[in-house]
C-alpha cells in the first residue's frame, strides 16, 4: 500500500467517524443507548391521550330564595368582574339560575394549574365582603383534569333480587376504601346507589285528624336525636367513671314511638300519623341501572347498580393503575360473590393506553422492516443491516430524553416516533449511500477502509448538518402554536428534533464504525491493486 | 438507469423551449392544485376527523322541569334501541346526573348535571379490532333512528351523540354565540338560528343551551295576615319545604354503616301529591297543611297566602361579562367549514326582512332589530374557531418555517437566489399534499379531510425536501469548484448521482407514513408525507435543476475565475 498523506477531517461527522471508528467502547455505547431506551419504554408512564395544562375554576354561590335576575345582579356580574381581574384568565361564563349563581373562569391554555387555582382562590377570599346578605360561602372548585377524569369505572350490581337497596352501596363502599388506598390512585367516587335513612313518612290527614303540626314532629323528633360526649366523673376512691349516654334512637321503632303530642290526656306516637321505615334515601331523584349482555348474546333488565370510578394521580401510569384495581377487585371476588354482587369493567383507559401504545410500537417495528427489505434490495443486505441498527438506537436517545423530560408515551408521542422515523434514517441513509459509492469507485482504491469511512462520512457532513438544522427549524414554530391544538400536538415540536440530532450523531458514529467491520470491498477489484 | 436520467436532465436544462415547458407545467399545476381547495371543494378541510372508539354516550336533556319519570322513559325508549345492537357489550343509564366524567364531558358540562331533565347512556362497544363498523358509522346509523323515535315522545327532548374526540374537545362542533342586552330578542334570535341550523344539511343534534319557560306557581306571603296570625314567614317557609320537599332534621350515628344515617321527614309520597297541575289543587293541597300559632292554634297555610301561577325563571348566561345564548350543532360526518358557510348564507339572506345585518371579523356578524334598534352579535365559536385558530397558527408556524429555512441557507450559500430555490422547491412539495388528499379522497369510503396533521406533515416536507435540493446544490458545487465540470454538465451529474440517495430516503419516508395514512387521526400526515414527498423528489429533480440552470452560478458559489471546460470533455 503506498503511503499517502491521511485525511484530516474538515467537519464535526468526519471527526466524530473518526474518534469512534476504532475505539473499543463504541460497541458498549451502542447496547448501553439502546438499552437504556428500552427502559425508558418500560417505565415510561403511558396514557392514551397527551397530558394538556387545562386550569380553571368554578365559584358557585348560593342565596336561597332569590330569582333568577336577582342573583344576576348582585351575585353573578360582581362575581365576574372580579374574576376579570385575575391575570390569565382567557373566558369568564356566567350562569345565574334561581337561588344559585354559578361563574366559570377558564384560563390560557398552558398556564400553570396550581397557580390558577391560587389566584382565583386569593381573589374570592379577598373579596367575600361583595357577597349580599344570606348567600351561603362561596364554593371554589378548581378544574382538575388529572383528578376530574377517572381511568377507570367499575359497576356493581346485584342479581341477588332480595337484598336491599342500600346493601349494594355498603358493600361497594367498603371496596372503594381498598382501592383508593393503593399506590397512585388520586380519587375514588361512586355513582348511584341508594344510602341508608330513617324516613318518617306523614300522612297529612292523620296529621290534621289529630290537629297536629308537622313544626311539633319535627321538634319532638330533634330533641330524641340528640348526641352528647360520654361524662367523666370520680368516685370516693378518686378513680374515674365513665357514663355514656345511649342515643335514644337506634332502630325505626324507636322513632316510631316517639311522642308528638298529648291529645286528650292520651299519648299520640309517631307511628299513629306516620310511617316509619329504616330504608334508603327517597328523596334522591338520580339513579343508575345497568345492563350488560349475556353469554347468548341477550341484554340482561336494567339493574340498580353503583359505578366506582378511580382517577390517578398526575404523570403516573394508567395501565399500571387499572391493573391494580383490577387485581384488588379479583380479591374481593368470592367476598362480593357471596353476597351475589357482580361487577363489570365499564371504562379502562389504561388498557386502551396500553392497546394504542402497542399497536403503535408494532407499526413502528413494522415499517423498520419494511425500510430494511427495501435498503436490501437497493443496497444490499449489508449495508441494510446497518441502516436497521440505527433506527433502534436512535428511537432509544430519544425515548431517554422524552422520559428525562417528563413525558409520557402517549398516542401522539408515538406519533412524533412515526414522523421522524422517515426522516431520522435518511442521516444513515445518506452516509452508508456516500460510503457505497466511495467504496465501489476506482478512484478511492488505493486508501485503507477506514480512511475512506472518515471521508465519504466527512464528505456529506455539512449537506448533512444544514439539512437536518432545516428540518429541526420547520419543527421549532410548531411549539409555539398555542390552544388545545398546539398542547395537544406539543409532543411533536418536543421529539422530532431530539430525534433528528440523535439521527446525526448515530449516523456519523455508528454508521462508519459498523460500516468498516460488516461491509465487503467488492473482491474483483483488489486484484487491480 | 442514472446514467440515461443524466443525460435527460442535460438535454432538457439545455433546451430553452423544454425549460419553459417544465416551469409553465409546475406553476400550472400548482394553480390546479390551489383550486382543487377553494373554489371547487375537492379537498375538504376539517381541524379532525372522527376516531373509531369502544364507546360513545348519548346525553338525554327533556325540557326543563320534566320529571325523573319522563326522562325514564325517553331512555328506556333510547335503550330499547341500543340493546339490539349487536356490537354493544353493555350499557349504562345514568338518570338525573352525568356519567363517569370524559374529555368531552370535561367541556360539556357533564359532571355539573343534578336535574331530573336529564340523563347520560353509556354505550361500550366490543374492541376496535374485533369490529368491522367505526363506532361513527354506529353512531351515524343509530341517530336518526332513535331521534326520530324517542325525541316525539315530549316536546323540547334533545338527544345527542357524544363520541371521544380525536383531538382536543370542544362544546360543539358549531357553536353560534348570540350575544346581546335584551333576554327575550336573544332567545327570538337563537331560535330563528335554530331553524337555519336544522334546515342544513350535514348539521345535527342542534340544541339551544337555555331554559324552557314552563308554567310554574307561586305562594305570595301576606304579610299582615302573618302578623295577625302570630306564626313567622320562616316557620311558614320551612313548613312548606318541609312538607313537600322533605328535610334531613336529625342524624344518626352508627358503627355498622360507613356514614351516618339520616333522618328525613316529609309528608308520605301520596298525601303530597297534588291531584292536577293546577291552581285549584294545589290550593286544596295546602288547606289541609297547618301551622302552628305561638298561642297553640292551627291555622291553615292558605289563610296565610295567595297562590298564582307564574312562568318559571330561566337561566341566564353571560361569557366574558355579555349575556349571550349558545346554538350547538353537530356534524354528521362531514366537516363543520362548510355547513357553517352555508347556515351564515342563509342567515344573511332570510334574516334581512327583520335585521340589518352587518359582517365583522371573517365570519361573525352584527345584526340590529329593524323593529326596536337593539343591536345583536352572533360570533362563531366551538370547534369551528379551534380549527380556524389552529389552521392560522399552523399556516404562522409554516411561514416562519419557511423564513428560518431561508436565512440558514443565506447563512450556509451567502447568496439569496440559491436559497431561493431551495424555498421555491420546497413550496412545491404542496401540490403533492393537495392531490394526494383528493387521491386519497377517491379511494377511501369515507370523506378524507385535509386535516390539522396534514399541515403539520407538510411544514416537515418544507424541511425534507430542501434537503434533496441542499444535497443536489452542494455536490453541483464541488463538482464546478473541485472537478472544473462546466455547469451544466456538474448539474447533470450531481442530479444523476444524488437521485439515489434522494430516491432512498423518499421511499424511506413514504413506506413509514404509509402505516399513518390509514389512521383516523395521522391520516392527514401520512398522506401528505407519502404524495408531499413524490411532489419534492419531482421539484428537486427536475425543477429545481432547471431553475438552477438558470441562474448564474460562478457568481453565486463565489468562484473567484470561470473554470470552463467544454462539455463534450468532462475529466
Amino acid at each position: 500500500m503506498q503511503h499517502h498523506k491521511e485525511y484530516i477531517p474538515k467537519d464535526y461527522a468526519g471527526k466524530l467517524a473518526k474518534t469512534f471508528i476504532r475505539n473499543p467502547l463504541t460497541m458498549i455505547l451502542g447496547i448501553f443507548l439502546v438499552a437504556i431506551g428500552y427502559i425508558s419504554l418500560e417505565v415510561m408512564p403511558r396514557e392514551e391521550n397527551p397530558q394538556m395544562v387545562v386550569s380553571g375554576s368554578t365559584v358557585i354561590v348560593a342565596l336561597p330564595g332569590a330569582t333568577a335576575k336577582e342573583i344576576e345582579k348582585i351575585i353573578v356580574k360582581p362575581l365576574e368582574r372580579k374574576l376579570k381581574e385575575v391575570k390569565g384568565v382567557e373566558h369568564i361564563y356566567g350562569m345565574a339560575m334561581d337561588n344559585v349563581g354559578i361563574v366559570n373562569a377558564a384560563f390560557f391554555i398552558g398556564e400553570a394549574k396550581e397557580d390558577s387555582n391560587l389566584k382565583i382562590y386569593d381573589k374570592i377570599m379577598q373579596n367575600t365582603n361583595m357577597f349580599p346578605q344570606g348567600t351561603m360561602n362561596p364554593i371554589i372548585k378548581p378544574l382538575d383534569i388529572d383528578v376530574d377524569i377517572p381511568v377507570l369505572s367499575v359497576a356493581f350490581y346485584s342479581n341477588n333480587k332480595e337484598m336491599k337497596k342500600t346493601e349494594l352501596y355498603d358493600r361497594v363502599k367498603e371496596i372503594q376504601h381498598h382501592i383508593n388506598g393503593l399506590d397512585n390512585v388520586a380519587v375514588t367516587e361512586l355513582k348511584g346507589g341508594s344510602h341508608h335513612q330513617f324516613n318518617i313518612e306523614v300522612d297529612i290527614n292523620k296529621l290534621s285528624g289529630y290537629n297536629l303540626s308537622l313544626g311539633q314532629i319535627k321538634s319532638s323528633v330533634e330533641a330524641l336525636a340528640y348526641n352528647v360526649p360520654a361524662i367523666k366523673n370520680r368516685t370516693a376512691e378518686s378513680t374515674i367513671a365513665m357514663l355514656g349516654i345511649k342515643n335514644a334512637i337506634d332502630n325505626a321503632d324507636d322513632i316510631g314511638n316517639i311522642i308528638v303530642a298529648q291529645y286528650m290526656g292520651s299519648p299520640i306516637y309517631l307511628n299513629q300519623v306516620a310511617t316509619v321505615t329504616s330504608s334508603y334515601d327517597i328523596q334522591n331523584f338520580q339513579r343508575v341501572t345497568i345492563s350488560t349482555k349475556e353469554e347468548n348474546g341477550v341484554f340482561s333488565p336494567f339493574q340498580e347498580q353503583v359505578t366506582l370510578t378511580v382517577s390517578k394521580l398526575q404523570g403516573t401510569n394508567a395501565v399500571i393503575i387499572a391493573d391494580e384495581v383490577k387485581n384488588e377487585l379479583e380479591k374481593y371476588k368470592e367476598f362480593l360473590s357471596k353476597n351475589g354482587i357482580n361487577y363489570v369493567i365499564t371504562r379502562n383507559d389504561g388498557e386502551r393506553a396500553n392497546e394504542a401504545v402497542n399497536e403503535l410500537v408494532f407499526h413502528l417495528l413494522l415499517s423498520i422492516v419494511i425500510i430494511a427489505i427495501l435498503l436490501i434490495f437497493v443496497l444490499g443486505w449489508r449495508e441494510s443491516l446497518i441502516v436497521t441498527f440505527t433506527v433502534p438506537a436512535i428511537l432509544a436517545i430519544t425515548l431517554f430524553v422524552a422520559y428525562l423530560t417528563g413525558q409520557t408515551i402517549n398516542r401522539i408521542t408515538l406519533f412524533a416516533f412515526l414522523l421522524s422515523l422517515g426522516l431520522l434514517v435518511d442521516a444513515a441513509i445518506i452516509v452508508i449511500e456516500n460510503i457505497h459509492r466511495h467504496y465501489h469507485s476506482v478512484e478511492s482504491l488505493h486508501e485503507t477502509p477506514d480512511e475512506l469511512m472518515i471521508k465519504a462520512t466527512d464528505e456529506i457532513g455539512p449537506p448533512t448538518n444544514i439539512a437536518t438544522l432545516a428540518i429541526i427549524m420547520t419543527m421549532v414554530p410548531m411549539a409555539f402554536v398555542g390552544q388545545m391544538m398546539g398542547q395537544f400536538m406539543k409532543p411533536i415540536p418536543a421529539n422530532v428534533p431530539v430525534a433528528l440530532i440523535a439521527s446525526l450523531f448515530v449516523a456519523y458514529i455508528f454508521t462508519p464504525y459498523l460500516a468498516v467491520r460488516i461491509l465487503k470491498r467488492p473482491g474483483h477489484k483488489k486484484g487491480e491493486h | 438507469m442514472f446514467a440515461k436520467f443524466e443525460q435527460l436532465v442535460l438535454k432538457g436544462i439545455q433546451n430553452p423551449m423544454q425549460r419553459k415547458l417544465i416551469l409553465l407545467g409546475t406553476l400550472l399545476a400548482f394553480i390546479l392544485s390551489v383550486l382543487m381547495i377553494a373554489p371547487t371543494k375537492m379537498v375538504l378541510a376539517k381541524m379532525l376527523p372522527g376516531k373509531n372508539n369502544d364507546t360513545f354516550t348519548i346525553y338525554v336533556k327533556l325540557a326543563t322541569g320534566s320529571s325523573i319519570e319522563q326522562t325514564q322513559q325517553v331512555t328506556q325508549c333510547i335503550s330499547q334501541y341500543v340493546i339490539q345492537e349487536k356490537e354493544a357489550t353493555d350499557t349504562e343509564v345514568f338518570l338525573g346526573m352525568g356519567a363517569p366524567l370524559d374529555f368531552a364531558g370535561l367541556i360539556k358540562g357533564s359532571h355539573f348535571k343534578n336535574s331530573e331533565n336529564v340523563a347520560e347512556i353509556v354505550v361500550n362497544l366490543t374492541k376496535k379490532h374485533d369490529r368491522e363498523e367505526p363506532s361513527y358509522m354506529m353512531v351515524q346509523r343509530m341517530r336518526p333512528v332513535i331521534q326520530s323515535n324517542c325525541e316525539k315522545l315530549y316536546p323540547n327532548t334533545e338527544i345527542s351523540f357524544v363520541e371521544p374526540p380525536a383531538g382536543p374537545p370542544t362544546m360543539a362542533a358549531i357553536v353560534a354565540e348570540i350575544y346581546g342586552n335584551d333576554s327575550q330578542g336573544i332567545r327570538e334570535l337563537a331560535h330563528k338560528v335554530e331553524n337555519v341550523f336544522k334546515s342544513t344539511e350535514g348539521l345535527v343534534d342542534i340544541s339551544i343551551m337555555q331554559d324552557q319557560i314552563y308554567e310554574s306557581f307561586e305562594v305570595i306571603v301576606n304579610s299582615t295576615k302573618i302578623a295577625k296570625s302570630g306564626v313567622d314567614i320562616k316557620q311558614l317557609n320551612n313548613i312548606l319545604y318541609l312538607a313537600f320537599e322533605g328535610m334531613q332534621i336529625a342524624v344518626k350515628n352508627s358503627e355498622q354503616y360507613n356514614d351516618q344515617i339520616p333522618i328525613f321527614l316529609s309528608l308520605s309520597r301520596k298525601s303530597k301529591e297534588f291531584s292536577k297541575k293546577d291552581l285549584l289543587s294545589i290550593k286544596s293541597k295546602l288547606a289541609s297543611l297547618k301551622l302552628m300559632n305561638s298561642m297553640g292554634l292551627m291555622i291553615p297555610v292558605t289563610e296565610l297566602v295567595e297562590i298564582k301561577t307564574k312562568k318559571s325563571n330561566p337561566m341566564i348566561l353571560s361569557k366574558n361579562l355579555h349575556k349571550m345564548t349558545n346554538v350547538m350543532a353537530e356534524t354528521d360526518m362531514v366537516s363543520q367549514v362548510y355547513p357553517l358557510m352555508d347556515a351564515r348564507n342563509k342567515i344573511l339572506d332570510t334574516f334581512q326582512n327583520e335585521y340589518d345585518i352587518k359582517k365583522i371579523g371573517l365570519f361573525n356578524l352584527e345584526l340590529t332589530n329593524k323593529a326596536d334598534g337593539k343591536i345583536y352579535k352572533l360570533t362563531w365559536d366551538g370547534e369551528m374557531e379551534v380549527t380556524l385558530d389552529t389552521f392560522v397558527e399552523l399556516g404562522a408556524a409554516f411561514i416562519a418555517a419557511l423564513v428560518l429555512i431561508y436565512l440558514l441557507m443565506v447563512i450556509y450559500y451567502k447568496s439569496y437566489v440559491l436559497s431561493g430555490i431551495i424555498l421555491l422547491g420546497s413550496f412545491l412539495s404542496i401540490i403533492g399534499v393537495i392531490v394526494g388528499h383528493w387521491i386519497w379522497d377517491l379511494i377511501t369510503p369515507d370523506t378524507f379531510f385535509l386535516t390539522a396533521t396534514s399541515l403539520i406533515g407538510f411544514i416537515a416536507l418544507i424541511g425534507i425536501s430542501s434537503r434533496n435540493s441542499l444535497l443536489l446544490i452542494d455536490f453541483t458545487k464541488s463538482l464546478m469548484h473541485e472537478k472544473g465540470m462546466h455547469k451544466a454538465e456538474a448539474i447533470a451529474y450531481s442530479s444523476a448521482t444524488r437521485a439515489k440517495p434522494i430516491f432512498l430516503t423518499a421511499v424511506a419516508i413514504m413506506l413509514a407514513s404509509l402505516l399513518l395514512a390509514n389512521d383516523a387521526v395521522f391520516g392527514g400526515l401520512g398522506v401528505s408525507l407519502i404524495f408531499g414527498t413524490i411532489a419534492a423528489v419531482i421539484a428537486s429533480l427536475i425543477v429545481v435543476p432547471v431553475l438552477l440552470y438558470m441562474t448564474d452560478l460562478e457568481t453565486q458559489f463565489h468562484f473567484h475565475e470561470r473554470k470552463a471546460v467544454s462539455i463534450e470533455d468532462p475529466l
